[in-house]
This record gives C-alpha cells, sequence and structure tokens, in this order.
C-alpha cells in the first residue's frame, strides 16, 4: 500500500542529495531556487507516472487522500493530521511574508576576478631572463611594494589587507596566479584596480595602479619575484587551447 | 473508488500552490559572512528627534551597530604603513527626515588634528572609493565626503572626482559633534536624508548606498602631526541603508494567504469525505 509513497519520497529524497551535496563536488553550487525547480520536476513526474493507471493512482494517492480525509483515524493519525492541516496555511502565511517582505541584504556582487585583459597585454613575454640576480631584485621590491597588501608570505595576508574588500589576493592559492600568463599579470599591476573593465568591479579595489610609480623592468622582475616567493609557475601559451 | 479526474484536478492545484508559494522563499539565499566583519550599515527609522548633537546619547544604545576592519592607506602615495585606529563600529539611526551616523574608534590621546570622515558614492555612476580617482575603462562619477576635524569642532561637507580634487562645496549641508572620552571617539554625523545639491549623497528609504571611511590619529610625533592627508586609516567601499518604513500592506498579503489556504484545505477534506464515505 504505501509501496509508491515511499519509493517516490525516496527518488526526491536522491535527487536532493546529489543536486546539493554531490553535485558540488565537481562543479560550482546550484543556486537554491535550481534545485527547487529539479525537484518540483521531479515531483510532478513522479505524480504522472503514479496516475498513469487506476491501480497505480489508488496505490499513490489512496494513504494521502485517506489521510487527509481523516476517516478511520484516531490517536496519533488524528494528531498528524491535524497538525499537517494547521501548518499548511502557517507555511503559505510565511512564504508569503518572505516573499513580500523588504529584503535586507546587500546586493549581490558579481565581480569577475580574471576579466580579459585589453589587446595590447595579449602575448607579451618578460623580457628578462629568470637569474637568480634578478629573482631577487623582484622579491625585493616585492617586499617594498605589494607585501603590505599581499603579504610576506605571497598568501594576501598583509598588515594593510583587512581593510579592503575585495581583498588582495592570494598568490600562493593555486586559483589566482598559476592560472595566469606573465602578460596578465603585467597587465594587472601595470593598470591595478582602476585598470579593470566594468564587470571586475573597478571602483572597489584597492589594488594600485603601479604604472605611475614603477618602470616596466620592475614590474617584469616583480612578477619573477612573485611566482617564485609562492611558489607557482606562470600558465605559459601552450597550455592555452 | 477514487475519482481520477477529480484527483489529477486537486494535484495540478496543488502543484500550483506550492509553485507560487514555495519557490520564492527557498530562492533566497543569504551572502556568505564577511570574514572579516560587517558588510553594510543599517540605519534604523526611529520616531521624533534623533540623538544628531549627542554622540553619548542613551538613543545610541539601543542601537544595533556594524563593525569594520580598517587599513593603513597603502594604496596611493603619501602612504603610510601604521596607524592608529584599526577599526571602527557603526550606528545609523534616521526619522523619515533627518539622519545621524554614530562612528566610534579607538585613539588613546585626544589631539587637535584628530579627524574622522565618511565618504559616499555621488549619483548613479560608480566611484572608485580612493577619492572617485579615474578608472581606465570605466567612466566613475564623484564622491560625497563629510569631514570632521576635532580643532574646528564641525563637519565640512566636500566632494571630489580624482586625486587632488578635494574642495569644500559651496553650499554645506552636514553636521557634525564629536566627544573623546577613554581613549574613545565618538563623532557623530548629521544631515537631511535629501538634500537640493546635485553634489550630495541623497538617500531614499530602501536603497542602497556605498559607503567607505577614514580616521587620523592627529597625535604629535617627532614635532610633527602623525597623520594627516593621504596618510590615514581607510576602508574601501561598503553598503548602507536607511531602513525603509514599515509598508503594513504586507501583513495583509499574508493573512489573504493564510485564509486561502485553510480555505482550499476546507475544500479538499469535504470533497474527499463525500467521494469516500459511499
Ligand atoms: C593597497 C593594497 C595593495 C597593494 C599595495 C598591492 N596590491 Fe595587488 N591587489 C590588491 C587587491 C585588493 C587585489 C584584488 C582586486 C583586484 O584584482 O584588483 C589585488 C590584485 C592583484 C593581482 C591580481 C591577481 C589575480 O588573481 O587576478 C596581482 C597580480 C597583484 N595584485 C599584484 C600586485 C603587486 C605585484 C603589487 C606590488 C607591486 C601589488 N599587487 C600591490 C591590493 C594591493
Amino acid at each position: 500500500m504505501k509501496g509508491p509513497i515511499i519509493s517516490g519520497a525516496i527518488i526526491l529524497a536522491g535527487v536532493f542529495i546529489f543536486l546539493k551535496f554531490l553535485l558540488p563536488l565537481f562543479t560550482a553550487p546550484l543556486p537554491a531556487s535550481l534545485i527547487y525547480l529539479y525537484l518540483a520536476l521531479a515531483l510532478s513526474g513522479i505524480m504522472i507516472f503514479g496516475t498513469m493507471s487506476a491501480p497505480s493512482l489508488e496505490a499513490l494517492m489512496g494513504p494521502i487522500f485517506r489521510f487527509l480525509s481523516g476517516q478511520g483515524q484516531s490517536g496519533m493519525g488524528q494528531v498528524a493530521r491535524v497538525a499537517v492541516l494547521v501548518m499548511f496555511p502557517l507555511l503559505v502565511g510565511w512564504q508569503t511574508y518572505t516573499r513580500l517582505a523588504p529584503s535586507d541584504l546587500p546586493p549581490a556582487e558579481n565581480r569577475t576576478i580574471h576579466p580579459a585583459p585589453p589587446g595590447e597585454f595579449v602575448g607579451l613575454s618578460n623580457p628578462y631572463p629568470k637569474t637568480p640576480e634578478n629573482i631577487m631584485m623582484g622579491k625585493g621590491l616585492y617586499a617594498a611594494y605589494c607585501s603590505p597588501c599581499h603579504g610576506a608570505n605571497f598568501d594576501g595576508k598583509g598588515p594593510a589587507a583587512p581593510g579592503f574588500n575585495p581583498p588582495p589576493a592570494n598568490f600562493s592559492d593555486p586559483g589566482t596566479i598559476a592560472q595566469l600568463q606573465e602578460a596578465y599579470l603585467f597587465w594587472r599591476i601595470k593598470k591595478g584596480g582602476v585598470g579593470l573593465p566594468v564587470e571586475g568591479m573597478p571602483w572597489k579595489s584597492a589594488m594600485p595602479r603601479w604604472e605611475v610609480e614603477l618602470p616596466e623592468e620592475f614590474i617584469w622582475k616583480i612578477i619573477m619575484g612573485e611566482y617564485d616567493g609562492a611558489h607557482q609557475s606562470p600558465r605559459t601559451w601552450e597550455e592555452e587551447e | 473508488m477514487l475519482n481520477g479526474q477529480r484527483i489529477l484536478r486537486t494535484i495540478s492545484i496543488i502543484g500550483l500552490f506550492g509553485v507560487l508559494g514555495f519557490s520564492p522563499g527557498f530562492a533566497s539565499e543569504p551572502p556568505p559572512p564577511g570574514e572579516t566583519g560587517s558588510v553594510s550599515v543599517r540605519m534604523y527609522q526611529l520616531e521624533g528627534s534623533l540623538p544628531s548633537d549627542d554622540p553619548n546619547s542613551s538613543q545610541w544604545d539601543s542601537v544595533p551597530g556594524s563593525e569594520f576592519k580598517l587599513a593603513p592607506q597603502v594604496h596611493w602615495p603619501p602612504r603610510i604603513q601604521d596607524v592608529t585606529v584599526n577599526s571602527v563600529k557603526v550606528k545609523g539611526v534616521h526619522n523619515g527626515q533627518e539622519l545621524a551616523i554614530l562612528v566610534e574608534y579607538e585613539d588613546p590621546t585626544e589631539d587637535a588634528a584628530d579627524a574622522a570622515a565618511l565618504e559616499f558614492m555621488v549619483g548613479d555612476k560608480p566611484a572608485h572609493f580612493a577619492h572617485g580617482q579615474e578608472m581606465l575603462q570605466v567612466e566613475g562619477g564623484p564622491v560625497n565626503i563629510w569631514f570632521w576635524k576635532k580643532e574646528n569642532g564641525k563637519a565640512v561637507d566636500m566632494s571630489a572626482k580624482g586625486f587632488k580634487t578635494l574642495q569644500a562645496q559651496p553650499k554645506q549641508d552636514v553636521q557634525a559633534k564629536g566627544a573623546w572620552q577613554n581613549g574613545i571617539w565618538k563623532v557623530v554625523f548629521s544631515r537631511s536624508l535629501k538634500t537640493d545639491d546635485t553634489q550630495d549623497v541623497q538617500i531614499e528609504p530602501g536603497e542602497w548606498r556605498s559607503v567607505a571611511f577614514a580616521f587620523w590619529d592627529g597625535a604629535i610625533v617627532d614635532g610633527l602631526v602623525k597623520e594627516k592627508g593621504g596618510q590615514k586609516a581607510v576602508s574601501s567601499w561598503w553598503y548602507i541603508r536607511a531602513e525603509p518604513s514599515r509598508d503594513n500592506s504586507i501583513f495583509g498579503w499574508v493573512i489573504l494567504g493564510l485564509a486561502l489556504a485553510a480555505a482550499f484545505e476546507l475544500v479538499i477534506v469535504r470533497k474527499l469525505r463525500k467521494g469516500q464515505s459511499v
């Protein structure tokens, strides 16, 4: 009798667990609204399947309807039924409220962290050889100019970091400079936060526009020092598809 | 036996209700909590007069505040590597006409050159938090700065659009009052929510604005003022909003929703009873 209801519930739970917990292991988590949509689709599938023939209809809906109508029920069954009948309007009321109540949350921010660089920076390569002297010089310049924000350990935790939103990039995280080419860093360091396109929200970035203070030679050497110090290597042209 | 058609109809109604009633609730997701403090200031709505000229008013005690970390200004020369003020508590209130914003921060000494400032984006174009400095690919807007300094004891209403463009406005609309006690500065800034000056930020209850903070410790160290001009404690942009007045029509809709759902249940249960009691 209860077979189809229980298997329906198991399918729904399975779909939910898959979308909510398993899928994020492989890709970005789905927004709740999308998970809800998929669950609603799964539910309608179960309903359609369950109502295809009269016997399956009776098997799926019979217990539910007998529960709701309250016939032949006593004790715990009655209590559960009343609880469901009271909860449903309350839930609808609550949903109406959360839907209409003005949100207290600030606007969602969809800042693109690695927007496309301007054309003139594409394909540049570091004109300075990676000699120990050049790397040393780069690290010295990094300590003087970059470490207050990006940290002496290249981890984005410099003494000035806490005041800024977005926070200074953490170069030891494989998601930042290891994903990028030296030419990309050259652009970002030269033009700074104010050089970002609109999707990078340049008005929020504290990253300085270093071209007004540092010659290009310094910037190329800092890039070397930065990769070396963060134990990362730049993405190369061969890796591009 | 159950009547198939009626059941199908019931199911579709339940489905419709489900989608209408439930999806928006599940769809709204809270943002990830900030790692280093608040992300916005909420100006609570009060009735009557605001504690605008008294930073120590007991009216402030019941207002919940936000807290923001500050950084030494190392974004642009002249830089400073070490500042006195490392974080600030911010409270806000409004009464539909006026607003008051209280900033509270630690500074061990009271000095003539101590100063505090609030900065706002003005208008629709985004402005860079560093005085609306020029952006290369985006056309930016101006900022409005409310600057209070201990030695003048009042606020200056200022504008900037780019470095070296900071200027007092011809029309002054902001007041401020500071009080120092036991190593803590409390400064209240106040203004009307809206002004007729296009250089000013206009605060519309319910709408988000961008705000940033700056503080100067004016202590004299080795004969020089420790922090002045670009050498200050700063933040980048955060959000601020004057709470919108409560819209009571919402409760009408909630009651309507409740009533509809209850009526719907009643109809279903009655139909089921009829259908089943052969
Ligand atoms: C005032 C603080 C500050 C200083 C000083 C600073 N940066 Fe940054 N930097 C930031 C912030 C904040 C970001 C993240 C926002 C952005 O991408 O613009 C950033 C981002 C970057 C990025 C982009 C990383 C990515 O994954 O896209 C690079 C590269 C970088 N900084 C290099 C440097 C170098 C090199 C220096 C020193 C010459 C330096 N920064 C100095 C604040 C700073």
